[in-house]
């Protein structure tokens, strides 16, 4: 019994260090720098369209998020600039499963806060890649907040509501939004 | 339908600075006098953040503001083609709880080439360091260089 009190005071200091290490974080230099990664995600978030219709690109970029059920929050035409968002549970059983594993390792003393809600958000811009504007990109970057239930450490509650943000990479997503839009506008979608 | 309101018109903003705003919370220090005073600090700091592009077009500008913020990672939140104004954030991975915030704006000057000034924040806290401001101008100068061909 006391070796799991122990235990669960480690994982609260752990938690709590998490937090306070907001204070001391100096900007990192490269902040504005290109990563090693930034080419493969531009090409998974980018296709090429032969076109020179740059209305109807995006109003069928905006169509085709709506059918994904994503709602449009803001649209600049000039810049050919699209954001949009849904909200959707983010109850996964694993998370269950898990959490009632830990609540049964640690006699009771422990239960996980787990993902309960989140939303899923797109940013689009669509622009000429030449100067005749014959030829137009569309590059979509996909991501989402998720917010935390309630739980609690020995007698200590941890509240709900805490969220984190991520940005999503699964190029099997942009494949078929990509599919969606291109079906959408009569065009094939190039990869860059 | 209130909740959707609620969370709807730029709330990723607002959401990023709660969480932002939580991480400094405790060591934030108690507002000064000389909030609004410019100081020979902010007008070297005005130098780091700004830039002049020889760039005729506004928009050609803007838009490669917009393709270089994409490509180091940013989300753009808002933009506004008549004020030339883009403001986007990052969330800084692996670690989820650090972000950062950008706004750029692009004016034309009286010759006719472009100022653009970049305002950026991480956590929360204004970026001071010049290093990462060149770092910027450096990947907009080679975006710009490509949009313009």
């Amino acid at each position: 019994m006391r070796g799991s009190r122990g235990w669960a005071r480690v994982v609260l200091g752990l938690a709590l260090l998490g937090l306070s290490s907001g204070c001391v974080t100096v900007p990192p230099e490269e902040i504005f720098q290109l990563s090693p990664e930034s080419p493969k995600n531009r090409a998974i978030q980018t296709r090429m369209f032969q076109t020179s219709n740059e209305k109807e690109l995006l109003s069928a970029s905006a169509a085709t998020l709506q059918d994904l059920g994503f709602e449009i929050e803001e649209s600049v035409w000039d810049v050919g600039f699209l954001r949009a968002a849904k909200e959707r549970s983010a109850r996964e059983w694993g998370q269950h499963i898990g959490r009632f594993f830990v609540l049964a390792a640690t006699f009771g003393y422990v239960l996980m806060p787990i993902d309960l809600h989140q939303k899923i958000a797109a940013t689009l811009v669509a622009r000429p890649l030449n100067q005749e504007r014959s030829r137009h990109e569309v590059r979509i970057m996909f991501y989402r907040v998720v917010w935390k239930g309630e739980g609690y450490v020995e007698r200590s509650g941890i509240p709900p509501g805490e969220q984190k943000s991520e940005m999503i990479r699964d190029p099997v997503l942009y494949q078929q939004f990509f599919a969606k839009l291109s079906k959408a506008v009569f065009l094939e979608a190039h990869k860059i | 339908m209130k909740r959707r309101s609620l969370s709807g018109t730029g709330s990723l903003g607002a959401w990023l600075a709660l969480a932002a705003s939580l991480q400094v919370y405790g060591c934030a220090p108690t507002p000064s006098q000389d909030l609004f005073a410019l100081t020979e600090a902010q007008m070297k700091l005005r130098s780091f953040q700004t830039r002049t592009f020889d760039v005729k077009d506004r928009q050609l500008a803007l838009r490669g503001v917009i393709a270089v913020l994409q490509d180091l990672g940013f989300i753009i939140e808002r933009a506004n083609e008549p004020l030339g104004l883009v403001t986007a954030a990052r969330f800084s991975e692996p670690n989820y709880l650090e972000i950062v915030g950008v706004t750029v704006t692009v004016r034309p000057q009286a010759d006719g080439r472009m100022m653009i000034r970049a305002n950026a924040i991480h956590n929360n806290k204004p970026i001071e360091d010049p290093k990462i401001y060149q770092n910027f101008f450096a990947s907009l100068e080679r975006s710009l260089f490509i949009t313009k061909e």
